[in-house]
């Protein structure tokens, strides 16, 4: 997983039948000390994450068992996905 | 995923046989310092050129140059190009990234 800010939203009308009904939300990564790296990246969002809030983001399989957790999730099309809101970090 | 403009496409003539009809188009990755803050829309108002290296990927939404896509990676990317599988069937194609949608709106609030 990584940690990052959530910086803004992505809409698309055409797309992967997989995508549909999924809310993308653009997430700018940080290292270790907090600061941006550059590197966006763009996740599934179940958790009603908003502009400006600090996220992990989980990614393969960990990203589908966010959206579905079980055995019987590999029909989805999730490779990203945000895993947590975070509060704080040490 | 990430958020990456259609700069080109790549051909083929030898290629594993799965592979066969597949487009194969050459995305580069916005990173941060690309993207201003506002609405960004598709048609042209938009963000500065991305600056990342380019990532090869397989197209079934008909993108072209120019286009901003999102891209996925992985067992994402081969259900993305595979819609017509059977449900629970693995898809095998030997592909790791797949253009899922066409960018039409990006909105940042930074």
């Amino acid at each position: 997983m990584i940690r990052g800010t959530v910086i803004g939203q992505v809409w698309a009308t055409r797309k992967a039948r997989g995508l549909e009904g999924q809310t993308l939300l653009l997430v700018a990564a940080r290292d270790a000390d907090g600061r941006a790296t550059g590197r966006l990246v763009v996740a599934s969002d179940t958790l009603d994450a908003r502009a400006g809030d600090d996220v992990t983001v989980a990614f393969g399989s960990g990203a589908r068992n966010v959206l579905r957790p079980g055995p019987d999730n590999r029909d989805l099309l999730c490779d990203a996905a945000i895993a947590a809101i975070v509060e704080g970090a040490g | 995923m990430f958020l990456g403009r259609v700069a080109g496409t790549v051909w083929s003539t030898v290629k594993w046989p799965e592979a066969k009809g597949t487009k194969l188009l050459l995305v580069r990755p916005y990173r941060l310092g690309d993207l201003p803050p506002g609405v960004v829309a598709a048609d042209g108002a938009a963000p500065s050129e991305p600056t990342d290296d380019l990532v090869v990927c397989a197209d079934t939404l008909d993108a072209g140059p120019g286009d901003d896509v999102i891209v996925a990676f992985g067992h994402a990317a081969r259900v993305a190009v595979s819609e017509k599988l059977p449900p629970g069937s693995k898809p095998m194609v030997p592909i790791d990234a797949a253009v899922v949608a066409v960018v039409d709106r990006v909105e940042i609030a930074r």
